[in-house]
């Protein structure tokens, strides 16, 4: 290293500070802190020589030299002349945009008091300051003044911090004016607190307020209108605080009075600070709009409402809100003025909302969120904002406030305060929420651990099972010790007759032609099926189902862990299983030419599948062949297959064609989603393509069956056991659900779907075709899908026999019964149907209402959470796909907004947002709301139309969101 | 929540020293004449550090009962006090704080290599600590102060031991931290054997880019270098106060 000159201050004049601090919990805190006064600190001015020996290199060499240029403006009014500015803080907080105008504002000196006040007040602003200091054009200069001997004043005794400032930005204007005035330049301090105008003016200080300069300069009538509007204005930078909860007896009350009503709460998805609730005493959910009026809740928490007085109530937004294009004040909040009103008001209120939402106006009544009866917190997963991190330039080690980026957009940032703000930069990270204080605008949360980078496989496929909430480690030793202990080896036992008074219950089907049929690849195989025709010309069919029950005991360990994990998950490249693999893909899973306990449905059915008898037992089984799907249609097309395996087989499919036919006539029916599959190279597990599931007959013909079984068994439990029988119901959907999907139909083309039955439902589906647009019958199936309500378990009692149906495949009564390797209700099902037949006695677990509910709800959940788990998993992918093409292909329109549309790619199964920014130009576009169309003069500025169903071609490509580092299908208008 | 600026880009830090420059040093010895053999008071910045010796002795009164003296040189002894008050969390630390005790062994090691051994063949030198304030530098505080009182005492050493930190902002490496830096940044201390290049210390409790190591570590020998030109004028002063009175 170079010589290095070193100067001891001490030299020169030190002070101490002392600080008295109030510290948070009522305590005193001295702080003490050092401060050396020197004379080397430059002024800065290119035309100043007395500083010149001040300009020091930097460490690393780089030499230092004055900015300040020696011309600067001059203004000849008042007396100005050529002059330097020196800003005061109010200034820059609130300028700071005029500031950075390349029209005005050259030759600025910065005082260190200042830069300091801005730090505290917003760091974005601060930041913004820095960065026009870096700028070599605009010739801004930060000044030391507090470390410079001759422009240091020490804080008097009762002087405010305020006060103290103020007097040393003046001290620091004084010491620039008397320094530069040998060359005949000035100084002029620009504030806008009045009080410190007429202190600076007194001291001799030519100062100004930000107008008035403005005013002085020769481009004044540009500049106008980037003053900020009024001078006096103060930014509050103090973050908002939320309304405090009412107390649990106040809310306890208002729900009992009708005040005041408890739901869950349902933060859309486009707007994150719109939220609904469903009530169970109105017909439509209430709105819940704003930061303020959301009231620090989360997406699933259960809350309490109060309604808004009517003034208030409005319409969903058509607009779309992301938390980035929202800055702290922005849109979407609501000026909160405190509404106070009476019970008996709010009763009122009460009735008015249910008419008004009987009166089907577009108005909605909104609520605000006035008390939380339970947190839906968990660990969540997100990544560091990447402002946050990159704040500090430098490693250091002291514990920093970042914001996380939820993977879930609509929940909120979580601040977190972590050491290691950098290392966590581009990793996904989990996080649990601590707290939410009123006086906090983000929650309170801490770092839990680094699941790995983003975009990273593994990382990313941990972080969906979590936030789905899906349990993914190993199975823990007790589970694995409640499997059979001879492992793999375990054998269906030779004799029957070994004293065992179970396994005499079972009967022998060894001798049965039994196969599989189920996807390729599958290995936990659940059901296999069997059909020969009997000597009186009636069919036998059997439908044989993995028997699970028979190795997973109720209370057991393992029971337990099948009770909560409720489900296995399958991601695209994964299956998360619910029971080990030892059962699940071996010992229980049905597979060929070995012997198999099973729980046989038999059927004897007439020519026209008819059901002529029924019965239950449990069987040993040894199954013939397990099929693909593809593979069985192969051999059932192929004439010269004449075996009796495959006789069989044409006699299931011919039997399942005329189920399939009654279930239509029924009113069964025929939905669509989006649905596609990932093909994986099998060398480097990287995602290939992308392909829309196909279906052949032989699908349809495992799902009549199983679906047969699944009634047959309900109707039989539901007689054993009217209180705690396991089944499934979907409810008929709201005909206000529909609204909004028929109102589009009838607007755009002239089309109805009608809801009195799910017959109707399915007659005026098939009915909506459009000649010119094969897929639109389709496109509409799968938004219909989406105003449906989703099927759900319950045990029976709870609910009259009525509400039992079965919307979709138009049944009175159903369960699930034929896959109880992957699913707990199955497992339950199988003992309540093991126990209606006399096998064995019911376990108590399953008796109890309560236990049963518990499960129930246990099991809703998990499923729900699996399916959006396999979802978002499709969608990675497809999005890791989409990324090395980009391609042009249809998509259509199925949501306009006024500020943006939402597009659906069948090929990739993808829907996106195209925001109208991107579209063309924000100004001149028109949205109009009841045609649904959208109107805007695109890029090439020709006017372009846009309305919900339209069939349109996008450009995919598939894109980094740098806020929550997940990709995302971008899709542009070809 | 504002932070600091801890270098500015104008090449300030947060006390108003650049880069390169030490803190405001003051030193005494021989502050306690009656109640040890040697005393030493040193002042970095805001950090006040006191200093008593005693000995070479033939019991130590810190040695633990039945710990034998060596025939090869003395046994040090080394009793760290730092009340609560001295940092700014007026927290109260256990008796057997781990980083004190970890710090004592430090400064055990280095001062073995700094007295001359033989001549104290089968004594004990009891070394007592006192932080009167704290404010960054707590072990080069002790290592100067302990030269200083050793002096005192008459010990006999090799050369002056001077210690300082050292930290790295970014690219920057800063001379003499205070609490606020060392709360924020990686740094490592030196001490330097007299006006020679030799380390007899160095501490590093953070995670440091090695490449940047060795920069750091010469600008702390410069900075020790110029302590102990600080601490031999103010040894020479008491030596001449000393003799004027005799």
């Amino acid at each position: 290293m170079a010589s290095v000159k070193r100067q001891r201050p001490t030299d020169g004049l030190a002070v101490t500070q002392k600080v008295f601090v109030r510290s948070r919990n009522g305590g005193a805190l001295k702080i003490v802190r050092e401060h050396y006064l020197r004379d080397d600190i430059p002024c800065s001015s290119v035309c100043c020589d007395d500083c010149e020996e001040y300009y020091r290199p930097s460490p690393d060499g780089q030499p230092s030299e004055p900015i300040l240029s020696g011309e600067p403006l001059e203004i000849t009014k008042n007396g100005i002349g050529r002059h330097y500015l020196i800003l005061d803080t109010n200034v820059v907080l609130n300028a700071i945009d005029l500031l950075e105008s390349d029209k005005v504002f050259y030759d600025v000196v910065i005082p260190q008091t200042v830069l300091e006040e801005v730090r505290n007040r917003s760091y974005p602003i601060y930041m913004r300051l820095r960065a026009l200091c870096k700028n070599d054009d605009k010739r801004f200069v930060v000044f030391h003044n507090e470390f410079k001997t001759d422009s240091f004043v020490s804080r008097e005794k009762g002087e405010s911090a305020q006060d103290y400032n103020d007097r040393l930005i003046r001290k620091c204007a004084l010491f620039y004016s008397q320094h530069l005035a040998k060359h005949k330049l000035s100084v002029v301090l620009l504030t806008s607190d009045k009080n410190n105008i007429e202190k600076a003016v007194n001291e001799g200080i030519r100062t100004m307020s930000l107008h008035s300069y403005v005013s002085l300069l020769p481009n004044y009538s540009e500049l106008e209108d980037m003053l900020p509007s009024n001078e006096t204005f103060s930014r509050q930078l103090t973050e908002i605080s939320y309304q405090e909860y009412y107390s649990p007896a106040r809310l306890m009350g208002g729900i009992k009075s009708g005040t005041l009503f408890q739901g869950t709460i349902n933060i859309s998805s486009y707007n994150f600070l719109e939220g609904s609730i469903s009530v169970p005493s109105m017909p439509k959910p209430l709105l819940v709009l704003g930061r303020e009026n959301l009231n620090r809740s989360f997406n699933g928490d259960t809350v309490v409402v109060e309604l808004l007085p009517k003034n208030k109530w409005k319409k969903p937004s058509t607009e779309i809100v992301d938390e980035e294009t929202i800055n702290s004040n922005g849109v979407g909040d609501e000026d909160e003025d405190e509404v106070v009103i009476s019970d008996q008001e709010r009763r009122l209120l009460a009735e008015h909302a249910v008419a008004a939402q009987g009166e089907d106006q577009k108005v909605i009544p909104t609520a605000r969120v006035v008390g939380i009866v339970k947190r839906s917190w968990r660990l969540y997963v997100g990544q560091l904002a990447p402002n946050s991190a990159s704040k500090d330039q430098v490693g250091g080690n002291a514990a920093k406030s970042c914001f996380v980026i939820l993977m879930d957009r609509s929940l909120p940032k979580v601040r977190i305060r972590t050491r290691r703000a950098r290392e966590l930069l581009g990793k996904r990270i989990v996080v649990a929420v601590d707290s939410w204080s009123p006086t906090s605008k983000y929650p309170d949360g801490h770092f839990v651990r680094v699941l790995g980078d983003v975009e990273d496989k593994d990382a990313e496929q941990e972080a969906l099972l979590l936030e789905h909430d899906v349990e993914y480690r190993p199975f823990s030793k007790n589970v694995l010790d409640c499997l059979p202990k001879e492992g793999h080896d375990w054998k269906v036992p030779e004799k029957l007759d070994n004293g065992d008074p179970q396994l005499a219950q079972r009967r022998d089907l060894r001798e049965k032609l039994v196969c599989s049929i189920d996807p390729p690849g599958c290995v936990d195989i659940d059901d296999a099926l069997h059909a020969q025709r009997l000597p009186n010309g009636n069919y036998e069919v059997g439908v044989h189902i993995a028997d699970v029950t028979h190795f997973v005991k109720p209370g057991t360990a393992l029971d337990q862990e099948g009770a909560s994990r409720a489900t296995s998950v399958y991601l695209v490249d994964k299956r998360i299983d619910m029971l080990p693999m030892l059962l699940g893909t071996d010992l229980c899973s049905l597979k060929p030419y070995v012997d198999r306990f099973a729980f046989t449905v038999l059927w004897e059915m007439d020519e026209d599948a008819n059901i002529v008898r029924v019965d239950y037992f449990k069987s040993i089984i040894r199954s013939k062949e397990a099929f693909a799907y593809e593979q069985a249609q192969l051999r059932m097309d192929d004439p010269a297959q004449q075996d009796e395996l495959t006789q069989g087989m044409r006699i299931l499919l011919q039997l399942s064609k005329k189920l399939k036919q009654k279930r239509l006539d029924a009113g069964a029916l025929n939905l669509a989603s989006p649905e596609v599959k990932v093909h994986m190279d099998s060398e480097t597990s990287d995602p290939g393509e992308v392909e829309v599931k196909k279906l052949v007959e032989a699908n349809s013909l495992v799902e009549e069956f199983m679906l047969l079984a699944n009634i047959s068994v309900a109707k039989k439990i539901y007689d054993e056991f009217p209180q705690v029988a396991m089944l499934r119901r979907h409810a008929a959907p709201p005909a206000t659900n529909f609204e909004a999907l028929n109102d589009m139909l009838r607007v755009r083309k002239g089309m109805h779907i009608s809801l009195e039955s799910s017959k109707a439902l399915a007659d005026s589906l098939d009915r909506c075709e459009d000649p010119q647009d094969p897929y639109f019958n389709t496109l509409l199936r799968i938004m219909a899908t989406r105003c449906m309500m989703a099927a759900e378990y319950f045990s029976a009692g709870n609910y009259g026999y009525e509400d039992f149906r079965h919307y979709g495949l138009a049944t009175e009564i159903y369960t699930h019964f034929t896959s109880p390797i992957r699913r707990y209700c199955d497992v339950v099902v199988h003992r309540q149907l093991a126990a209606a037949i006399g096998y064995e006695p019911l376990h108590p677990l399953h008796r109890d209402k309560a236990k049963m509910d518990l499960v129930v709800k246990n099991i809703n959940k998990r499923h729900r959470n699996a399916q959006f788990a396999g979802r978002a998993s499709i969608e990675y992918y497809v999005g890791q796909v989409m990324k090395n093409t980009q391609s042009v292909h249809e998509g259509y329109v199925i949501k306009v907004f006024s500020n943006g549309i939402v597009v659906l790619v069948p090929k990739f199964g993808v829907e996106s947002l195209i925001k109208l920014e991107s579209l063309g130009d924000i100004r001149t576009s028109h949205f109009d709301e009841d045609l649904y169309k959208l109107t805007f003069t695109d890029k090439n500025g020709s006017e372009r139309q846009v309305s919900v169903f339209d069939r349109v071609q996008v450009s995919v490509t598939s894109q980094l969101d740098e806020m929550t580092g997940k990709r995302k299908a971008q899709l542009l208008l070809a | 929540m504002s932070r600091l600026e801890l270098y500015s880009p104008e090449g300030l830090r947060v006390d108003g020293r650049r880069w390169n420059e030490l803190r405001r040093f003051e030193c005494q010895i021989n502050t306690h004449p009656n109640a040890a053999d040697g005393s030493s008071y040193v002042q970095q910045g805001n950090s006040k550090v006191l200093c008593l010796v005693k000995g070479p002795m033939e019991h130590g009164a810190n040695l633990a009962a039945g710990t034998k003296l060596d025939p090869n040189g003395p046994v040090l002894s080394l009793n760290i006090n730092y009340p609560p008050f001295a940092s700014n969390e007026r927290k109260k630390r256990p008796k057997n704080d781990r980083r004190l005790q970890e710090i004592s062994i430090i400064l055990k090691r280095c001062f073995m290599k700094t007295i001359v051994l033989k001549n104290y063949s089968r004594t004990a030198i009891d070394i007592n600590l006192t932080v009167l304030a704290m404010d960054g530098g707590l072990l080069a505080c002790f290592c100067n102060a302990i030269t200083l009182a050793l002096i005192d005492a008459g010990i006999s050493l090799y050369d002056y031991v001077s210690a300082v930190s050292v930290g790295l902002y970014d690219q920057t490496p800063l001379l003499d931290m205070n609490a606020l830096e060392e709360n924020d940044l990686s740094f490592v201390t030196i001490g330097v054997v007299g006006d020679s290049d030799k380390l007899n210390l160095t501490l590093c409790e953070d995670k440091l880019p090695l490449d940047k190591l060795e920069r750091l570590i010469s600008l702390g020998i410069e900075g020790c270098h110029r302590l102990k030109e600080l601490m031999d004028l103010q040894v020479r002063v008491a030596g001449g106060q000393l003799q004027e009175r005799q």
